[in-house]
């Protein structure tokens, strides 16, 4: 078994009256692209900001690479780069110099920061635009800014908060080339989104969150497997008949020569129902598939879009 | 990382002090500018018409006093607005999420208050000695002196921008606190010119021993006892930095 980069147990924490985190678990191996989808207000932003410092934990524990983020903050946070929803401002210092800055607090001097501030720059495309004020900067470009300022000290775990956001898709497109190399690089990534298909296309596992609590975690294939269901319509040349004891052991309705199945995996069933038919003699004329996604198992878990 | 994340501690330190040295037109010389007009308008004109007071010229007189409001409200204001604009700017996570002890980040804090408290004192201090000649009796007591007291209201400074939401309330406190507790801390005058109730008063006044301590330094000449100044400058210095340390550590406003 991989160790454990994050480990969070039965983590709570109230405002006032609301309880936004009601026991919140999770383990996150090293190495993985893990992904943290919620409605808006369900407690990702605050389980990652109790990792982070910047949340005072209330119940529960919290330790990255087992050692507990209160105690032994120095470590946790030097083992973390986040990077935040909100973009922050700077009216005094051009970029680079808050990249120094940024990487200085983590320990490093301007000689040890100096190949990595400029790699960082260059590989964001912000080299030319190092001289510049944040304000000077258009909003994917601060977006990217913040992604060097999570990257600067190279740490072993890197926490997205929605990185693509409002950035238009060459970007997010861009964005998600950078996750998946420093993912291949052993980077354990913990991601929130509401993409949800960004959370399908890049993370390895997923833990699904709504008012505080996890209500799902698991790869989002075996989510999709256990959870969502799948369409097969399958048209026949000519109408069927007597073919309900052959396929009783399906879902499915029948239209004329149309008929639908609902199955949990397309691809595993397609074959025995495709075989099934040919041996009663239907001839297929055209098969189409609707293959359940990461939202609708979000939809079916949580009862609401993610963007609701 | 060893205890204490010296490389982290002196970035910030430097990044106060860059933030102040980067925008110096507002932070070092308007208090040159209204120091100097202090100097000629009120010191020049009245000196002709107030006798000495304590055996020193009125302009010799008032310049300890404008030292010190310049180290004072200038330590405190830099602390104050960065804090508060690190917040406001969505900045403050940055250095909450990066191994910095909250005694590390409130102490480069406030040493960046101190420097430009320090710088702007000592720069009315060079004013003085250059355009009047004011002759500077204890040289290292006054450099003392001047960091002491721009160390504590730094430290005043960064409690109060933790503390503070809004531009508003820390205007309010230099314009309804800070400024007239300086000039009713006897700047421009010797509390033994003011009615006996009035002199009580001027006691409960902390600044008024920053002034007079000042004063003392400079031309050894004092309303309060240069022990008791001296004194009262460190207790502040001590009160403020554990209570911004405290509040710090606590997270109050910055950490929910």
């Amino acid at each position: 078994m991989s160790n454990l980069a994050i480990q969070i147990n039965d983590l709570t924490k109230s405002y006032g009256k609301v309880e936004a985190l009601k026991g919140v678990s999770l383990s996150i191996p090293e190495g993985c692209f893990y992904g943290l989808l919620g409605p808006n207000g369900a407690g990702k932003t605050t389980t990652i900001n109790i990792l982070t410092g910047l949340v005072l934990r209330e119940g529960g524990t919290t330790s990255v690479f087992g050692r507990d983020t209160i105690h032994d903050y120095r470590f946790t946070r030097s083992k973390i780069g986040i990077a935040a929803q909100e973009l922050s401002v700077d009216w005094f210092f051009s970029i680079e110099k808050l990249l120094y800055f940024h990487a200085g607090y983590y320990g490093m001097t301007k000689k040890v920061a100096k190949p990595r501030v400029d790699y960082l720059l260059d590989l964001l495309g912000l080299s030319e635009k190092k001289e510049s004020r944040l304000r000077q900067l258009s909003g994917g470009m601060k977006r990217r800014f913040q992604l060097a300022k999570a990257l600067v000290h190279d740490p072993d775990i890197i926490i997205l908060d929605e990185p693509t956001a409002g950035v238009d898709v060459g970007l997010r497109h861009e964005l998600w080339d950078l996750l998946r190399n420093l993912h291949k690089q052993g980077k354990t990534i913990l991601l929130t989104t509401h993409y949800i298909e960004e959370a399908e296309l890049l993370c390895k596992e997923v833990a699904i969150i709504d008012q505080g609590i996890v209500i799902a975690q698991d790869s989002p294939k075996a989510l999709i497997q256990q959870l969502g269901k799948a369409g097969i319509s399958i048209n026949l040349s000519g109408s069927p008949d007597h073919l309900q004891d052959q396929l009783s052991k399906f879902t499915f309705t029948q239209k004329d020569n149309r008929l639908h199945f609902t199955v949990k995996d397309p691809d595993k069933a397609m074959p025995e129902i495709i075989s099934t038919l040919v041996k009663n003699g239907c001839h297929i004329h055209s098969i189409e598939t609707e293959k359940s996604s990461l939202e609708d198992v979000f939809l079916s878990l949580t009862g609401k879009g993610i963007n609701e | 990382m060893s205890n204490v994340n010296w490389i982290g501690f002196w970035t910030l330190t430097g990044r106060e002090v860059g933030r102040f040295f980067a925008v110096w037109r507002q932070t070092i010389i308007p208090g040159l500018i209204s120091s100097t007009l202090y100097i000629l308008i009120f010191g020049f004109t009245l000196q002709q018409r107030i006798s000495e007071i304590n055996g020193v010229s009125y302009t010799l007189f008032i310049i300890p006093g404008l030292i010190m409001m310049n180290a004072l409200t200038n330590a405190t204001s830099n602390t104050a607005s960065s804090m508060l604009q690190m917040k406001l700017l969505q900045q403050i996570p940055d250095l909450l999420v990066a191994p910095l002890s909250s005694a590390e980040i409130s102490l480069a804090y406030i040493i960046g208050g101190t420097i430009r408290g320090f710088v702007n004192g000592i720069l009315i201090m060079i004013l003085g000695v250059f355009l009047i000649d004011m002759p500077v009796l204890h040289p290292f007591l006054t450099i003392g002196f001047i960091l002491m007291v721009s160390w504590a209201f730094s430290a005043m400074g960064l409690m109060i921008g933790q503390l503070a939401d809004s531009w508003d309330m820390l205007a309010m406190m230099q314009n309804f606190i800070l400024t007239p507790l300086s000039f009713l801390g006897g700047i421009f005058y010797s509390i033994s010119m003011l009615p006996e109730w009035a002199q009580m008063i001027s006691h409960f006044n902390p600044i008024y021993y920053m002034i007079n301590g000042m004063r003392f330094s400079i031309l050894g000449i004092a309303d309060s006892d240069p022990w008791l100044s001296f004194g009262m400058g460190l207790f502040l210095t001590f009160l403020f930095t554990f209570l911004a340390m405290a509040f710090m550590q606590s997270g109050k406003k910055i950490k929910v």
